[in-house]
């Protein structure tokens, strides 16, 4: 069972990163638990986690919800999906973890995390690790995404 | 003359944005590092006015070129702007030699307001 001292952090951390970089307040949805860390969704910015608490945390939205993001932070329309579009989606996993990281830090749980990679594509299942994970639903101006925490206290 | 600058930063959205903001307020970017090791030889090639510097890199990271430039070069001024916020990277870094902490996302003008006080 995973503590709830891993998950809030990742909730407060994305209200308000997301808030401050996409400009309108997030909707929470209802926490779900998945048996290991996996996501379908079509893009996904996933962040390892190391240190007192480890495993991996993946932000996963549909290809029009990453357009969308993409847009609102570079302040223009994409015309396409180019590297920087999808630096700017892995940044916004980087913020997040990383202010995750700091509330981790001051529950006592020093961590850091590894350089964001994102990973593009329809028809994607991408099993991580078989860590027990809660996927936190988040609903935005530009759409639907999912933090899929799986964490756990090194052993 | 403008101030001179190097943008240290694995991710090209925050070099872009970075960029941006110190070329809109007049000053000239002179490099652009992907990694610590990058931005510890740019640092030597061109001897900036300052570094904005991220931590969480591949091959170095920011700590560590922090610490090799102010090894080299005792009188560089190093600012870490990176998303990990944490008081023991914070005391890290500023022992590393930093001269300020910026935690992402950021305004630009807590940017801006960093360099203004350490080079004007």
């Amino acid at each position: 069972m995973m503590k709830v001292e891993y998950i809030n952090p990742f909730v407060e951390a994305s209200f308000s990163v997301m808030e401050m970089v996409l400009g309108n307040r997030p909707i929470k949805g209802n926490l779900a638990m998945q048996p290991a860390t996996f996501t379908s969704q079509q893009c996904n910015v996933v962040c390892g986690v190391t240190g007192q608490v480890q495993g991996q945390v993946i932000y996963g939205m549909s290809l029009q919800v990453a357009d969308k993001i993409a847009t609102t932070m570079l302040g223009q329309p994409i015309k396409v999906f180019d590297q920087l579009a999808a630096s700017a989606i892995a940044e916004l996993g980087n913020m997040i973890s990383g202010n995750a990281m700091s509330k981790l830090s001051d529950a006592g749980f020093i961590c850091d995390i590894t350089p964001p990679t994102i990973i593009r594509g329809t028809n994607v299942k991408i099993s991580t690790l078989s860590i027990p994970a809660i996927v936190i639903p988040i609903t935005l101006e530009q759409g639907e995404l999912s933090i899929t925490v799986g964490l756990q206290g090194r052993k | 003359m403008s101030k001179r600058i190097l943008i240290t930063d694995d991710a090209l959205f925050m070099r872009v944005t970075l960029k941006n903001i110190l070329v809109a307020n007049g000053y000239e970017v002179v490099g652009e590092a992907t990694n610590g090791q990058e931005a510890v030889e740019k640092y030597d090639a061109h001897q900036p006015d300052l570094v904005l510097m991220d931590i969480t890199m591949p091959i170095m990271d920011g700590i560590t070129a922090t610490r090799t430039i102010k090894g080299k070069h005792p009188a560089a001024n190093v600012v870490m702007c990176t998303a990990m916020g944490q008081k023991n990277m914070v005391i890290e870094a500023i022992q590393a030699g930093a001269k300020d902490f910026i935690v992402k996302p950021f305004q630009p003008d807590r940017v801006l307001d960093s360099i203004k006080k350490l080079i004007g």
